[in-house]
């Protein structure tokens, strides 16, 4: 017989406890490597998009082009489309920590200034500079509305896959507590969620086709 | 931190505990698995077969027992609960031939298996009394093997080796594996006193012990789950001997598997509920046995629900986006849907699948027999991947048979 039951339920106590919490770090940093590997996308996004505000205003001073502009714009806004993908996947693969919604709330941010970015350059620039806005919430309880940010994501990307550099696609969270956003959307007059906005003119709520969106474009 | 994450982690923790758990007793006994100590005397024993439409077995089970190498069995009482086949004829026939063999049959249908034993066991007149189902077949030793344990005056019922003697479609290979691994951790629960089942097809009994607590439950229907529960609850102790081999006929379809898993678990409630007030008190019942039941029924219950109320979310917006995609001349169905990126839960999971199916490994290759082909690795699979995750819809489905009363025999 066991010499003493009581040993072992104590014993195999401790070392599940062991091993889980050993579990639970690795899972920690595994999380973190994928935060740190967002984080150094996010640095290097933040470098560009300064540049990108510099030359904004550099272009008030010297005589730069337009068609320099809208490209660092242009390039800019697919290099954070493609990252935001990644943190999205992350995202929804992470389990343990919940860091990486504050790296979505850095690049929400990140989007806002490129969004001021891209009117200021097309106040300057009246060319065929497209910037199509997408303004959804991040924590969605309501499944219909979720449902239809599925929809609204896939068209979007369908519109950028056909239009390529006509358009400047910038996805931004609208729930994130952002006061500048908050202020920017407030002239649009915004009712609900999901919203388009194409060219700071055009507003859509209802899920359309591709077709139709580029109606709205130049 | 989501609530389904939380529930998957304690899951974890649970299953990590039990496999620490039943891994150390093990390796602190594993000298003692087959250990059967020898009777200090020769004990005097009836057995009782309760039989209700068994024409098929009830002659092998009978014949079986007759062919035990057993010094001190006396009768065998075959207590016929009024079958509508020919059991009872077939009864007959051996108590004329065998003089060991007593036909006994109910007044009337009574349709419990607790009150036909409690009937047959009325006529016992031995140091102990043995049950066997009529469709379970012990080996020659099977009982001589078992006798040993009642030695110590503290042991009052004594289990065996309870295996599937049909393994010809699927769902019977997987029973037979389920029941090597629950024999198994049987056993070696044995070593920290808190085995929860003596199961009806081999369980000895000492009579004296069997009477006073007044024998089956005739309200439960799992009277071999609450007859252990009783007796550990009374401070007596319940032994397995492992090397007592006795054979059983499983369902073999799915129906049949479904209302004898419902009827197990319905026992159970039963049982849980008769001895609540023990909970965390006397013992192994109340501080292993009990909180174990209730907690695989918790985990099992709640984790069904978020997972089934998450999926059902999950399907619906499914739905809704399919309409929608389709409405806005857009993809159904994208590989950017498609999620590559395996979270730290999958990895746990991964972990926890390996540990286990190397458990579950391990108990095929100690109680590997020479009748019978090895499992192969599509059973493996199939119990490990399917089997054991239809666990917790059992358990929601017996609580709502319970709780619209539904009795299953």
């Amino acid at each position: 017989m066991f010499n003493n039951p009581k040993r072992a339920f104590f014993e195999a106590f401790f070392l599940a406890l062991l091993i889980f919490i050993i579990g639970l770090l690795i899972g920690v940093s595994f999380e973190d490597s994928r935060l740190d590997k967002i984080n150094e996308y996010y640095t290097l996004s933040e470098i560009s998009l300064i540049d990108s505000v510099a030359l904004n205003k550099i272009s008030d001073l010297k005589n730069i082009s337009c068609d320099e502009l809208i490209n660092y714009d242009l390039s800019f806004a697919d290099k954070i489309y493609e990252e935001a993908a990644l943190l999205e996947r992350y995202e929804k693969s992470g389990k343990i920590t919940n860091e990486m919604n504050i790296a979505h709330k850095r690049y929400d941010l990140l989007r806002t200034i490129l969004w001021t970015n891209v009117i200021k350059t097309r106040e300057k620039c009246s060319g065929s500079l497209n910037s199509v806005v997408y303004l959804y919430n991040y924590n969605n309880n309501d499944l219909t509305e979720r449902a239809e940010q599925i929809v609204w994501s896939r068209i979007l990307f369908d519109l950028k896959q056909k239009t390529g550099e006509k358009v400047i696609l910038i996805p931004i969270s609208i729930d994130n507590n952002i006061t500048s956003l908050r202020l920017l959307v407030k002239e649009f007059k915004i009712n609900k969620y999901p919203a388009v906005i194409i060219n700071e003119k055009d507003i859509l709520y209802d899920l359309t086709s591709v077709a139709d969106i580029e109606k709205h474009l130049k | 931190m989501e609530a389904l994450t939380i529930i998957y982690l304690v899951y974890a923790f649970v299953s990590l505990y039990f496999l620490f758990l039943f891994s150390l007793v093990y390796l602190q006994n594993k000298k003692q698995m087959l250990y059967c100590p020898k009777a200090n005397k020769i004990y005097s024993l009836d057995m009782v077969v309760p039989c209700y439409n068994e024409e098929d077995t009830i002659e092998a089970t009978v014949k079986s027992l007759l062919a035990s190498d057993y010094k001190g069995l006396n009768n065998i009482y075959v207590v016929d609960d009024c079958s509508t086949d020919s059991s009872y004829e077939i009864i007959k026939k051996l108590a004329e031939k065998y003089n060991k063999v007593i036909a006994l049959q109910t007044p009337k249908n009574i349709g419990k298996a607790a009150k036909a034993k409690n009937y047959g066991a009325k006529f016992a007149k031995s140091e102990l009394i043995g049950f066997t189902d009529a469709d379970s077949f012990p080996d020659k030793d099977a009982i001589s093997k078992a006798i040993g344990f009642f030695n110590d005056e503290k042991v009052a019922g004594v289990t065996a080796l309870i295996l599937v003697k049909n393994r010809e479609n699927v769902i019977e290979r997987l029973q037979s594996l389920e029941y090597k691994v629950i024999a198994f951790t049987r056993r070696l629960l044995g070593f920290l006193e808190a085995i929860y089942v003596t199961p009806g097809p081999l369980a000895i009994y000492r009579k004296k012990i069997f009477t006073e607590i007044g024998g089956f439950d005739e309200k439960n229907v799992t009277e071999d789950i609450e007859i252990t529960w009783n007796l550990v609850s009374k401070g007596y102790k319940v032994e397995m001997s492992m090397p007592s081999r006795i054979l059983t006929v499983v369902p073999d379809n799915l129906k049949q598997w479904y209302r004898q898993r419902i009827r197990w678990n319905i026992g159970g409630i039963q049982t849980i509920k008769k001895y609540k007030s023990l909970f965390f008190k006397k013992g192994a019942l109340g501080s292993f046995i009990l909180p174990y039941f209730v907690l695989s029924w918790i985990l099992g219950v709640v984790g069904l629900s978020i997972l089934l109320y998450n999926f059902g979310k999950k399907i619906f917006v499914n739905y809704l986006s399919t309409i929608y995609s389709v409405e806005a001349q857009t993809a159904v169905l994208t590989l950017r849907d498609i999620s590559l990126t395996p979270s730290v839960l999958s990895f746990y999971g991964i972990f926890l699948f390996i540990l286990g199916l190397s458990f579950t490994i391990f108990v095929l290759s100690f109680l590997k027999e020479k009748n019978y082909k090895k499992e192969g690795i599509l059973s493996l699979a199939g119990y490990t991947l399917f089997y054991l995750s239809v666990y917790p819809i059992i358990l929601v489905a017996s609580m709502y048979n319970y709780l619209k009363g539904r009795d299953i025999w």
